[in-house]
């Protein structure tokens, strides 16, 4: 045992214990320091708030209404008059579109930040364009994409594919310039191979803007297609919404205003942040105590 | 056998925001180690120690000269301990070590589950770096300078961010490494008493990166600063520093020697 092991193992030296301590019984206090019980209270506040702004304008359709809406659309129900319910359809096509919208955007995206993050010619090149495609909203998107390609589906997939590339080709060009240059010069004294690098020093170094990026590429792709949906398709989710707008019926409105975020919300919790803490296991070990470091 | 044969090495920064004027980090600096020796390179700051392992681990480009790090005629292979761990914090402790490695195999795992046992690391090798101590880090990373089989070994510094009992203690570890392997080791630092407790050989650089004097150290090993011969031998090196500043001072480096 070397000298720093048999002082530190003197005894009467006693350590600090940083091991959490053992859940007691749950009080008020404790309560509200537990995360899921803080967004239980947010959900809650906000469902009065809604609430009583039903009750003091009768404009702002109820909870109550909008559900029961919701479930004449999902079941293809009797809206009143020749007016029937539809969600599958609408739903199953802007899924669609989106999956491809993000399936062709966040690969390019990936390719372009990948290349303005590593040269600074292609930054000169690029940056720019790239700027000009994140500050543009995604309503001009909708315009245009009418325009070159009439009511089809290829508009709405534009949209996702031209919001999805700049979030995501931002986001890693700042995740490439940020790799600890110590990292890729003790890359470089090893010999590392290119492939190598690539796989383990880049990929990993990149990752929490990828993730940012790929977050903001799925949000706001979403937002950009329900946006083109409305103004230039005869189809999907943002057409649906706008279709019981232009018909007064502000509880179809807001329901599938409603479905938007839930969906958004629900891929957020169940694929994206699974993933995340999955890809980030490495930032959350917690550190050895110095008994175990012994 | 391994040679580091270095020939009239210049290396001059250009300017930048941070300096106005070009900087001369080594200014045609000659050197020659060959065999399996311990070589400390001490020199204050601004002598150009750091580019110097940097050029010979291909890092870095020098303005002119040449290095040639050599193993039987054939380039040698480099390990290269920092003064920072330099792990990657989203591998764990044996992939990083895996990461510098050509071949991937279970003898591979092996390998590096037996230098890691060299720095008393053995229970580690699952972890990720955020959960070792900065201690633990820079003993993966000798582990790992071990793990490639170095012809050349450069140590740049590796005890200068830990406290002192624990860059003692890490001293120790590399001594035992090295005695058991024998590498041709170029180790940087500016404290002299770890230069005199590892070296065979100290080469003093003042700055500007030109080579001031060239000191043989012949005492047995394994060395502890407290015996009275290293002290002696400090005690000498510490003189020939002080003569080096003065000389440095007064501009007559060539005449102080």
């Amino acid at each position: 045992m070397s000298d720093i092991h048999a002082y530190q193992s003197l005894p009467g030296l006693r350590q600090h214990d940083s091991r959490p301590a053992a859940e007691g019984p749950l009080t008020m206090r404790g309560l509200l320091r537990r995360p899921w019980f803080i967004r239980l209270v947010a959900v809650g506040v906000l469902v009065f708030i809604w609430q009583w702004v039903t009750w003091v304008n009768t404009r702002v359709p109820g909870i109550d209404e909008i559900v029961r809406f919701m479930v004449t659309e999902m079941t293809g129900g009797s809206h009143g008059g020749a007016l029937t319910g539809e969600f599958w359809e609408p739903l199953s096509l802007s899924l669609q579109r989106y999956a491809i919208g993000l399936a062709v955007g966040i690969p390019a995206g990936a390719l372009l930040g990948l290349v303005i993050g590593a040269s600074r010619w292609a930054r000169g090149l690029f940056n720019d364009t790239v700027l000009v495609l994140l500050a543009l909203p995604a309503v001009v998107w909708a315009f245009l994409a009418s325009l070159w390609f009439g009511l089809s589906s290829a508009g709405p997939i534009l949209a996702v594919i031209l919001t999805a590339v700049p979030f995501v080709a931002v986001n890693l060009a700042a995740g490439v310039r940020n790799i600890d240059p110590g990292l890729v010069e003790m890359s470089r004294s090893y010999g590392v191979p290119a492939g190598r690098r690539l796989r383990h020093l880049l990929l990993g170094g990149t990752l929490p803007s990828a993730f940012t990026g790929l977050r903001l590429a799925f949000m706001t792709g979403w937002n950009s297609l329900l946006i083109v949906e409305w103004f230039g398709a005869t189809s999907g989710v943002g057409w649906r919404a706008r279709f019981w707008y232009d018909a007064l019926r502000y509880p179809g409105f807001v329901a599938w205003i409603f479905l938007f975020v839930i969906l958004i919300t629900v891929f957020d919790r169940l694929l994206l942040s699974p993933l995340e803490r999955r890809a980030f296991q490495w930032n959350q070990q917690p550190t050895l105590t110095f008994e175990e470091e012994l | 056998m391994a040679t580091v044969l270095i020939e009239n090495l210049t290396k001059i920064y250009p300017p930048t925001l941070n300096h106005a004027r070009q900087v001369q980090a080594l200014g045609g600096l000659n050197m020659s180690i060959t065999g399996n020796v311990f070589v400390a390179i001490v020199g204050p700051s601004g002598s150009g120690k750091t580019t110097l392992l940097n050029i010979v681990a291909g890092v870095e480009r020098p303005t002119s000269g040449s290095v040639r790090a050599l193993q039987e005629g054939v380039p040698a292979q480099i390990g290269y301990v920092f003064q920072e761990p330099r792990l990657l914090p989203w591998r764990t402790v044996v992939d990083n070590m895996l990461y510098v490695q050509d071949r991937k195999s279970d003898r591979s795992r092996r390998e590096a589950e037996f230098y890691l046992q060299m720095v008393g690391l053995s229970e580690v090798a699952d972890l990720y770096p955020s959960q070792l101590s900065a201690g633990m880090q820079q003993r993966v990373g000798i582990a790992r300078a071990f793990l490639v089989n170095p012809d050349v070994l450069l140590l740049d510094e590796p005890f200068s961010h830990l406290d002192a009992l624990t860059g003692r203690s890490l001293r120790d570890y590399l001594q035992r490494i090295w005695l058991q392997t024998r590498k041709t080791a170029l180790f940087v630092t500016h404290d002299v008493t770890e230069a005199v407790e590892l070296a065979d050989r100290i080469i003093m650089l003042r700055p500007g990166g030109v080579a001031y004097d060239d000191i043989a150290i012949t005492l047995p090993r394994p060395r502890r600063p407290a015996d009275p011969a290293v002290r002696d031998v400090q005690d000498e090196v510490l003189r020939r520093f002080d003569a080096m500043g003065a000389a440095v001072r007064f501009g007559t480096a060539q005449a102080a020697r």
